[in-house]
């Protein structure tokens, strides 16, 4: 289904999206950053640059419960929310990141807790002039409810759900030749993914990267989780248990691969006891071990572990000196 | 998205358990018999693990010590060595708990059926390895021959004392164990050495021999390289049970990845093949 949406058009579609989701839309803070917040609270932001924090995060967020245990030792699962989640501005990248975890979570056996947020939430595409001073983000690859195309002064509104085509219907229909346009624009645009990536990947891989490469890469790693805490596909958790009057609430919290407790054990044995293999272990998960074991890369390339690095070795950054440093030798 | 959360459930949700028993094995280590407060038997498979809750300290994984043949009960040994154990030390039988699983592949039975079994364990790998020793002393008809080697850091140090000494008066077994160290002051009077010394008299047939491996991360390799040397070189001829500080027991919350491996999902349990090339795996 194919339709088309005018300014007004679009906020008609938020409204009543709000209706029934809980809805969360791309604002400009009073901080200047863009972020999703929810619908109403501010000024929609319908172009710009990707929001710093994870859209992952709706979903699994860093610190959720997961249950409460009384003195008899019963259990007892948080409230339900009202109404689901529905997240609107989300680009291609952003969208494979959802995608990418909801396989994973949902990998059997299935981790209910991520599925009580994701299942029946919307997930609304933004792409076409929506980047930075309206400059072309590439099309997705259908992986939302619906999604919204930028073009000159309307949005082009696909639907890929039957969620999405009753919440279109009552639009009029959009200009094919158009869409056809934007997706061939997409396809000459550069790869979503650097090649950078996929040659470090397949260097990883033939275990082409020495360790003395990780010494220098984890020599100027600062410690700081950020390029962890940004990551929409990153998904390591810890529990963390809090005393109530009314029992112990267990939550889980994200963890960061990074920090020299991540695999240490009770014993003391650490797999991961130094900085240079916490720091091959971050890029060496995204780029070969999750390819071999979800068929693709771990990296959905949105930037944002390179853009939070305060040292510069986010996984662009470290893929390309990888590249650099030993795809001919 | 529509796949829908089962209802009123979590996969995170410990089931509760009573404490029936608790033993003293070592200085270090007790022995705790369990039982679900419901009565039911918990279903594992020796080498399968559970997640021990203790409201306000988390969880810990701790491996299954006794055999699914041995019903009505599961027995937990467990070293005192971080907040949760050191608290778990502290119960007295009637305590409840809380607890995860079984977690984990197990033993492959089905591939040790009518081999000549060698079961060797280092440390406290001789808690999850007594899941399966139990189980061969419950089945002894299934095997050609089982013996089991296990070595200890010191006379104290030995665990399941009196299990092994009926394991060495059992017609089922062949079973000898070793210290690293016998201090003057011992009265201890066994075989003294590494776990490699015990394996260097041995003559097994390789083509029927399968050797199984419970350790500290610093066993694997010396004793991997005997088991070359005395023929074990084929494939599904070593089997590993390897230690990750495992955290949710699913495979979701990372901790105990080994490369693209979960040892708590696609392990504990693992053919050495299977690992043997992988970054870290064996120590």
């Amino acid at each position: 289904m194919l339709k088309q949406l005018t300014r007004s058009a679009l906020e008609h579609l938020l409204q009543q999206t709000a209706a029934d989701y809980r809805l969360q839309v791309p604002q400009r803070l009073a901080d200047g950053t863009r972020q999703l917040a929810p619908y109403g609270s501010g000024e929609l932001s319908l172009f710009g640059e990707t929001p710093q924090r994870k859209p992952t995060s709706a979903f699994f967020p860093q610190t959720e419960p997961l249950l409460k245990i009384d003195s008899t030792g019963a259990v007892q699962l948080p409230a339900a929310a009202e109404k689901p989640l529905a997240l609107f501005g989300l680009d291609a990248h952003d969208l494979h990141g959802i995608a990418f975890i909801d396989r994973f979570f949902s990998a059997a056996p299935a981790d209910d807790v991520y599925l009580r947020q994701r299942t029946n939430a919307l997930l609304i595409g933004l792409t076409g002039a929506a980047g930075p001073d309206q400059s072309f983000l590439p099309l997705s690859a259908g992986n939302c409810d619906i999604e919204l195309i930028a073009s000159n002064d309307h949005w082009l509104a696909v639907a890929y759900s039957e969620t999405g085509e009753q919440l279109l219907e009552p639009f009029p229909d959009g200009d094919n030749d158009r869409l056809r346009a934007l997706r061939e624009e997409t396809s000459s645009y550069r790869a979503i993914r650097p090649d950078s990536l996929q040659k470090a990947s397949e260097l990883l891989l033939h275990d082409r990267v020495p360790d003395d490469f990780w010494e220098a890469i984890a020599a100027r790693c600062i410690l700081c989780s950020g390029c962890n805490l940004a990551c929409p596909t990153c998904t390591c958790f810890c529990l963390q248990d809090r005393q109530r009057a009314d029992g112990t609430e267990r939550s889980r919290v994200w963890d960061s691969c990074q920090l020299d407790a991540f695999m240490r054990e009770a014993s003391g044995h650490n797999p991961l006891g130094s900085e240079a293999l916490r720091t091959r272990r971050r890029i060496h998960h995204k780029l070969a071990a999750d390819p071999q074991r979800w068929g693709e890369l771990g990296c959905v390339a949105c930037g944002r572990c390179d853009r939070a690095c305060p040292t510069g070795i986010g996984i662009f950054a470290v893929a390309e000196e990888i590249v650099k440093r030993y795809e001919k030798g | 998205m529509n796949r829908p959360a089962a209802e009123n459930v979590t996969i995170y949700a410990p089931r509760p358990c009573r404490l029936l028993d608790v033993q003293q094995l070592t200085p270090q280590e007790k022995l705790f018999r369990l039982q679900l407060a419901d009565g039911s038997d918990l279903g594992h498979q020796p080498g399968q693990f559970v997640q021990v809750s203790i409201p306000g300290l988390t969880e810990a994984p701790i491996s299954v010590a006794s055999s699914p043949s041995r019903s009505g009960y599961f027995e937990l040994g467990v070293r005192r060595a971080g907040r949760l154990t050191a608290a778990l030390h502290q119960l007295q039988p009637g305590a409840p708990l809380g607890i995860r699983g079984p977690f984990g592949r197990p033993f492959q039975l089905a591939a040790l059926q009518g081999r000549q079994l060698l079961l060797i364990a280092g440390g406290c790998g001789l808690a999850p390895l007594r899941s399966l020793i139990q189980y061969c002393q419950d089945h002894a008809d299934d095997y050609a021959s089982v013996q089991i080697l296990y070595g200890a850091r010191s006379p104290d140090d030995l665990m399941f004392k009196q299990d092994l000494a009926n394991w060495q008066i059992s017609d089922s077994f062949t079973c000898r164990y070793t210290v690293d160290n016998r201090p003057a002051s011992s009265c201890y009077d066994g075989e003294t050495g590494l776990i490699t010394q015990l394996l260097a008299d041995l003559r097994p047939d390789p083509a029927i021999c399968c050797a199984v491996v419970v350790g500290p991360p610093t066993m694997y390799r010396p004793v991997i390289a005997e088991l070359r040397r005395m023929g074990l070189s084929g494939a599904r001829q070593i089997m590993l049970s390897l230690e990750r500080q495992m955290r949710c027991g699913v495979g979701k919350c990372g901790h105990c990845s080994i490369e693209h491996l979960y040892c708590c999902s696609d392990g504990p349990i693992f053919w050495l093949e299977e690992v043997e090339q992988l970054r870290g795996a064996l120590g």
